[in-house]
């Protein structure tokens, strides 16, 4: 327990010289979050995460007890920026949005997508673009190279997901263009997702495009990444709509982030392709 | 037979068997590692740690769950509708709601009017409250398989309702409530995977996030799994345990040894225990056996009082049971010492008048007074009489000892147990006296062999001796039977009417409902012959069985003598 708390303060010390060594130091001011932020002075964030997610939210193999990820590095980043303490609770996905409604976390930081509906009751600050990427057997024996290429093909998407309303989108114009029709299986969790490709029950697997790269770079022997597509989509930070200083926090906190190159730094470290990077753009509706 | 220690390692084996089915290349050495992997993770202290929150949980939720449902099982047996209906209605929207909705309700609902709970402070509360429902059912069914002659007995011998629960209903009643209590244990512990939607961390959601880091969903769940079985298992044991612990009917030990936990099932065999069949032809009571009943009367009351009133007094009792009448404004009373039987043919009040006297039941009108004191009312204003608040108090103060018909011995306890309950829990009477009392009757009754005995393994005979002797541990003013020998066979009538008739000569007042006609000739001061709810005709034996004056009692004689 000690030791944990003194090497987190030991990275936390280490992460702040990195930040005040970079070409915007003036906007990372850890001390001076009282004047910045002063509702938020000596507060520990609670960072809401579903830790099934990689790259974005996961387990170190290293140690379990530690979360890492892209999203996970971001935010710590960010906090450490304003000069605010972290910590993280993790929870299935699907009671994250409604824990931050409630204040019980303070802010979701774990690939969520921005969508009019989600902003009615939580502000985003938005970080980067969506990819889709479609994972397929190693080889690609169903030469699935592109979205159109579906027709015919058994996909399978996460129940309730984004890729799962692009696949039936394209069940519909297989349909409408009198090709084969095309077989849409959905899954609860990514692990068993995978697994419909491994166990040849599906042809491809639609999901975020950094973890299917991710999956096919760990498993080469099993699976490759088919085709990607860039949805338009934006994934970004959730935060209690009020709540004024922690919008700022993660606000600017991400601006420097990008500012200083630590974003690119971050995604490149954990296989998120860089050029899905965003401006960072808050949208409260 | 499976050992249930064993479990984990089949568990194990199993998985084993599994992973080398869906290897991808059939070869052993991939299969031991897989093997080897799942054990790592069964050690790793990640998923210990799940493991320990599940456990926490469990354990907080159940014990919590489990007093609130013995509440609400209360709660639903009670006789005033707003109380059974409050409780009814609790059980029907937490069994009725699904418990993820109720869980994510407490945790980000709640926080709106100013509660907030942290994640595992609101599993607890939802898990408790959800087994709080689910319990109350099988506490319920429980209490209600106990059969009501045992509360029946209880409140005879002054115990009051909350004591009758404790010592009576509820350790008998555990036999059929603990398989579901497991269950639902179990079924809690694994459960508490549901509460990963608010933010627990516990075994399988720790599992899901490992998976999600390395894909390795056979090894890591089947870990999980092996955990999961450890941990039922030992639930499981438990569950034996308590069944043991519970169960009254056979003899049965539990022994450890070096193979692991080994329930014996032991019969009782003729070299520890007197057998039943000698023990019925047992000399019953020796005649000078009856000496030191004397002892058990109460000093100052034994004189004949001066004021020359009844002991027993019962005027112009009425009763009815809806809109049967059963007694139609009867007057009895009963001097000190006398010994009254009361004939008559069934439905004649006769058993209904005995539990007026010792408060068993209300009276819908008229008085009935036991040594100048009514039992269990006080005089309210104009002289109309209410019942007084703690009856059981009353009745364990009136010392009125009651034996029934179906003798009503408490199933779970020894014959001697049965003797020194009410001496040791409504009388507070030392342990070592109570037993000296308890065993110095057993002898007197003639069993004084078989003290440690369930009554399920004593003859009706000697279970009836047994209550006589359980009713005169309170040390009774007066004693009242109803159809003692009634229930028993033919050749062990003789036993327990060798009893009575010990008492009586002893100087016992006793009122005795029978159909044991020489019993009455022989032994009765006086008496009573009923029907319809009324007192027909009384007067000595020689009176009213040798030359009745009224022709229902005619009637009624030569239908028993013949």
């Amino acid at each position: 327990m000690f030791t944990s708390k003194m090497l987190k303060l030991f990275l936390c010390a280490a992460a702040g010289l990195l930040f005040a060594g970079g070409a915007y130091a003036q906007s990372c001011e850890p001390g001076k979050v009282a004047q910045k932020y002063p509702s938020l002075a000596g507060k520990v964030i609670k960072i809401g995460v579903d830790p099934e997610s990689p790259p974005y939210v996961f387990r170190d193999s290293k140690d379990f007890n530690t979360l890492i990820g892209a999203d996970a590095d971001m935010a710590r980043a960010v906090f450490t920026c304003a000069g605010l303490k972290t910590e993280f609770f993790s929870g299935g996905w699907s009671g994250l949005l409604p824990a931050l409604n409630a204040g019980q976390i303070d802010v979701m930081w774990d690939l969520l997508y921005y969508t009019p509906e989600r902003a009615k009751q939580t502000s985003f600050a938005t970080y980067m673009q969506a990819g889709t990427g479609g994972l397929v057997q190693v080889g690609n024996p169903k030469k699935i190279d592109d979205i159109e290429k579906l027709c015919g093909m058994t996909v399978a998407a996460g129940v309730g997901t984004t890729e799962e309303t692009m696949a039936r989108a394209q069940a519909a114009k297989c349909t409408a263009e009198g090709k084969p029709e095309v077989t849409v299986m959905t899954f609860p969790d990514i692990a068993s997702g995978a697994r419909l490709i491994a166990s040849h029950r599906a042809d491809a697997m639609m999901y975020d495009l950094a973890l299917v790269d991710g999956l096919a770079k760990q498993n080469p022997q099993l699976y490759m990444r088919g085709f990607k597509v860039l949805s338009g989509m934006k994934i970004g930070v959730g935060i209690k709509k009020g709540n004024t200083d922690l919008i700022a926090v993660v606000s600017d906190g991400l601006k420097v982030m990008q500012a200083n190159q630590t974003q690119k730094k971050i995604f490149e470290k954990y296989g998120v392709d860089p050029t899905l990077e965003a401006p960072t753009t808050l949208l409260t509706q | 037979m499976l050992k249930k220690k064993h479990y984990c390692w089949l568990a194990v084996l199993a998985l084993f068997a599994v992973q080398s089915v869906f290897a991808a290349e059939p070869v052993a050495t991939p299969v031991l590692d897989g093997f080897k992997e799942l054990v790592g993770y069964v050690g790793s202290p990640f998923l210990i740690g799940g493991a320990w929150v599940a456990v926490k949980i469990t354990l907080m939720a159940m014990s919590i769950g489990l007093v609130l449902g013995l509440g609400l099982a209360l709660m639903r047996l009670s006789r005033f509708k707003a109380v059974s209906s409050a409780a009814w209605g609790y059980i029907w929207f937490v069994r009725g709601t699904p418990q993820l909705l109720q869980l994510v309700f407490i945790f980000d609902a709640l926080p709106l009017i100013g509660v907030r709970f942290d994640e595992i402070t609101t599993a607890v509360i939802g898990f408790a409250l959800n087994e709080a429902a689910f319990s109350a059912e099988l506490f319920r069914a429980g209490i209600v398989s106990v059969n009501r002659s045992q509360s029946t007995a209880a409140a005879a011998l002054g115990m009051g309702p909350f004591l009758t629960l404790r010592r009576i209903i509820l350790p008998q009643s555990m036999r059929s409530v603990v398989p579901g209590l497991a269950n639902d244990t179990i079924g809690m512990l694994k459960l508490t995977s549901i509460a990963s939607v608010i933010f627990v961390n516990e075994l399988t959601f720790r599992s899901q996030q490992v998976v999600g880091q390395n894909f390795k969903f056979f090894t890591v769940f089947g870990a999980a799994a092996v955990i999961y079985l450890c941990l039922t298992s030992a639930i499981s044991l438990v569950q034996i345990w308590l069944e043991r612990i519970f169960d009254h009917e056979s003899e049965r030990r539990i022994r450890f040894s070096p193979l692991g936990l080994r329930v014996w099932q032991r019969e009782a065999t003729p070299a520890d225990l007197p057998p039943v069949e000698t023990a019925v032809a047992d000399p019953v009571v020796e005649t000078n056996d009856h000496a030191w009943i004397r002892t058990l009367l109460p000093q100052e009351t034994r004189p004949a009082r001066a004021d020359g009133l009844p002991f027993v007094a019962c005027k112009n009792v009425w009763k009815s049971y809806g809109e049967r009448e059963i007694l139609r404004g009867v007057d009895l009373a009963v001097d000190h010492g006398e010994v009254v039987v009361i004939l008559g043919p069934s439905g004649s009040g006769k058993s209904t008048l005995l539990k007026l006297i010792n408060h068993l039941e209300p009276l819908d009108w008229g008085s009935i007074k036991v040594d100048s004191q009514y039992v269990g009312y006080r005089e309210g204003p104009g002289g109309v009489l209410r019942p007084v608040h703690n009856l059981a108090r009353a009745r364990a103060q009136a010392r009125v000892g009651m034996v029934f018909q179906h003798f009503n011995l408490f199933s779970h306890l020894s014959a001697l147990e049965n003797i020194m309950e009410a001496q040791r829990q409504v009388y507070s009477v030392a342990p070592a006296q109570a037993e000296a009392l308890g065993r110095a009757l057993l002898k007197s009754v003639g069993l004084a062999a078989h003290a440690d005995f369930l009554p399920h393994r004593l003859s009706g005979g000697q279970q009836q001796r047994v209550a006589i002797a359980r009713a005169l541990a309170i040390k009774p003013k007066l004693m009242l039977f109803d159809e003692p020998t009634s229930a028993l066979d033919p050749e062990l009538v003789g036993e327990v009417l060798g009893v009575m008739r010990g008492l009586a000569d002893a100087g016992m007042t006793m009122i005795v409902v029978t159909h044991e006609i020489r019993f009455a000739r022989d032994v009765a001061d006086r008496v009573v012959f009923m029907d319809g709810g009324e007192v027909i005709e009384q007067g000595t034996p020689q009176q009213v069985i040798d030359n009745p004056s009224h022709e229902r009692t005619r009637k009624f004689l030569n239908v028993v003598a013949h």
